[in-house]
């Protein structure tokens, strides 16, 4: 209340004073991030992005005339204090809101900003439950965990493995991801020859390769994470067997060629959203390279690109709907928006917020140990 | 058939490491008729010290492969056997007169002791031993395909268990460590140091549980602090199977079980592979209350 009169006093004031009003109050964009906490690195990565994004758009006359002014709250990636800084952004009068990392921490804002009508944009929320809700003011620039399934099948398909092998590990995430990949899979008409689960946190998986040998597939799709991969590749590598594996987003860590040793890595596929320097449009290297030049290092991950990417989403929303107004600005995103160029490639959202088109890339290690990005 | 045998020989070589550690669980349950939940946790630092003292004094490279793992193996059985009599020190021999529930609970207390220890020395990622210290070379033999280095840990493990056995049933001081857990009153008044007699127990155990601790970590590669728990009730549970308190029994236990979860995962169910060989272990003990080789009825603990 307070501010709105101090508002509404300088408003007379630099009314008296035969000032611009519109142009010089600033269009203020929300940013909930994990500044401190175990996420803290991506965070502060998304607090940089957005602020060097909104630089730059401001050098170019910000928006809808109107200068950009950030707004950042910190949700310590914890879902209570998520939702305190959420009230508090609702209370700032931002007009959409970038973030945030955890899909909890998002998913423990989601309904205070619903309430508010406050367009909100997740870069790093990447479980399926929230977008199943029905809001109508959230968006994310994140991939869906069961995008990864179809990915996994249509790679397969690319690599023309006809017959294929899924390898999970029981877990929720990876059990899913098998599932899914096992439909799609069956759909194109491919040959599942095993599936089944290993035990997380064993040594010794020779009696299941030896098991999936038998099958004789032409790949092998294991979708759990990089402590048992690297253990799987050594250990098929000593048995003498060439067949190639593919693995899920959770085995993108450099530990697995450290576990696996260089020659047994080599050659293993995995999908993953690229990382922060395999982004190829011109429009990202240019970015990228003004990031470097500010901060002196590269985005910390690929999340805090797609936080920037839910910078200019909300900046394009506001244009394009030409008003300050979240169910206004919503719509826009939801209806409108279609192909919008980002860092992250295009972005497109469905009906219920989800971004539309691939994020997922395939990677491979190469005989050094690097992963890279292939061209499928 | 060949598929049958590559299994047969897998699980082997996973029952010859079970063996060597249920060897521990068993010898000091013969004598104390305690479970030394703490054992899993001895054979886990057998792998990180292994891996400490490979890197940091780069015995493969100074003597060479064959002698450099010799010294590698002399020096983990060593640390680690003087780690298990400091454990048998301060957490079980205070507590000899105490309730038996008092020692089990000692422990699971020295169990999570040593598990964060580690955790806070190493970190909670998983580490690596070095891959280019060992040859890689794999045997293929009648159509199996048999690594080179699982062949030598398997003769290792079938050589250390020889060892023991002899030591145990032909020399003084094996007589001495049957007659102590056969009884410990009788033991004394034949003038058997019973206490020098568990001080021995918790020196061979432990060194044992480290040698397949290090052979782990030099086949496997990654090891992380935590593996002492799920290698440690896998050895357990050999233990009873093959009959605890019984040192063949051990030895047999081990390998059947490494058996039946290679040949239950390949012909049952990957995911039900310990859920199979749990059934199993409750089948033998239906029908053999005191496991495979059990003589004696089995204690209460």
């Amino acid at each position: 209340m307070k501010k709105q009169i101090l508002t509404l006093v300088a408003a007379v004031g630099l009314a008296l004073g035969g000032g611009v009003v519109q142009a010089a109050d600033p269009v203020k964009i929300g940013l909930m991030a994990p500044l401190t906490g175990s996420w803290a690195s991506e965070g502060q990565g998304m607090k940089k992005i957005v602020e060097l994004l909104a630089e730059q758009q401001n050098a170019k006359g910000g928006v809808l005339g109107r200068k950009i002014e950030v707004v950042t709250e910190d949700d310590g990636g914890d879902p209570r204090t998520a939702s305190l800084a959420a009230q508090r952004l609702t209370t700032k009068g931002v007009v959409a809101v970038i973030g945030t990392y955890g899909s909890s921490v998002t998913e423990a804002s989601q309904t205070i900003y619903d309430e508010a009508g406050i367009p909100q944009i997740a870069n790093g929320s990447t479980a399926i439950r929230l977008t199943e809700k029905g809001f109508k003011h959230f968006f994310r620039t994140a991939p869906r965990d069961d995008e990864q399934g179809r990915m996994a099948a249509q790679t397969i398909e690319k690599l023309g493995f006809k017959k294929i092998a899924i390898l999970h590990d029981s877990t929720s995430y990876a059990k899913g991801l098998a599932d899914e990949a096992n439909a799609l899979l069956k759909k194109q008409g491919a040959e599942v020859v095993f599936f089944d689960a290993l035990t997380p946190g064993e040594r010794d998986y020779t009696a299941i390769l030896t098991k999936l040998k038998g099958a004789n597939p032409d790949v092998v799709l294991f979708t759990g994470y990089y402590p048992e991969a690297g253990l799987l590749l050594r250990q098929k590598r000593s048995m003498g067997w060439p067949v190639p594996f593919i693995g899920g987003d959770a085995t993108n860590n450099p530990d697995l060629v450290k576990s696996a040793g260089k020659e047994a890595a080599e050659g293993f596929y995995f999908l993953s959203p690229p990382q922060p320097q395999d982004l190829d449009t011109p429009e990202a290297k240019a970015f990228l390279a003004d990031y470097q030049k500010k901060y002196h290092e590269a985005p910390a991950s690929i999340w805090v690109v797609l936080a920037g990417d839910g910078f200019r989403v909300a900046a394009a929303g506001i244009a394009g709907a030409k008003s300050v107004d979240g169910d206004k600005v919503a719509e826009y995103l939801h209806k409108n928006l279609k192909g919008y160029s980002g860092l992250s490639g295009p972005i497109s959202f469905d009906a219920k917020g989800d971004r539309e088109g691939e994020v997922y890339r395939v990677y491979k290690v190469d005989a050094e140990g690097n992963f890279v990005m292939q061209k499928l | 058939m060949e598929e049958f045998f590559q299994q047969l020989t897998n699980g082997l070589a996973v029952g010859g490491i079970y063996a060597l550690i249920a060897l521990g669980y068993t010898m000091v349950y013969g004598v104390l008729k305690l479970i030394n939940f703490a054992h899993g946790d001895l054979f886990t630092y057998g792998a990180y010290l292994g891996l400490t003292l490979l890197t940091s004094l780069a015995l493969t490279d100074r003597l060479g492969f064959a002698l450099g793992v010799l010294v590698l193996v002399l020096m983990v059985m060593g640390l680690v056997a003087v780690l298990g009599a400091i454990l048998e020190r301060a957490a079980y021999r205070p507590l000899r007169e105490s309730p038996r529930l008092s020692a089990v609970v000692s422990a699971l207390g020295a169990s999570i002791f040593l598990q964060n220890t580690l955790m806070l020395i190493y970190g909670a990622r998983f580490q690596v031993y070095p891959d280019d210290i060992l040859p890689a070379a794999t045997l293929h033999v009648f159509g199996l395909y048999l690594p080179l280095m699982r062949v030598l840990i398997v003769l290792a493990s079938v050589l250390i268990m020889i060892a023991l056995y002899l030591f145990i049933q032909k020399t003084k001081i094996g007589t001495a460590i049957r007659a102590a857990a056969i009884d410990q009153g009788a033991a004394r008044l034949m003038g058997i140091d019973v206490n020098r007699v568990i001080l021995l127990v918790f020196l061979l155990g432990p060194a044992l549980g480290g040698v397949a601790g290090l052979m782990v970590g030099l086949y496997y590669g990654q090891i992380n602090f935590t593996m002492g728990w799920v290698y440690g009730m896998k050895a357990f549970t050999a233990a009873i199977l093959g009959g605890i308190g019984n040192i063949p029994g051990a030895m047999v236990g081990g390998l059947l079980l490494g058996v039946i979860e290679a040949l239950g995962a390949a012909y049952i169910s990957i995911a039900w592979k310990d859920a199979i060989a749990f059934l199993v272990l409750i089948l033998i003990l239906i029908v053999r209350p005191t496991g495979l080789l059990g003589e004696r009825v089995a204690d209460k603990v």
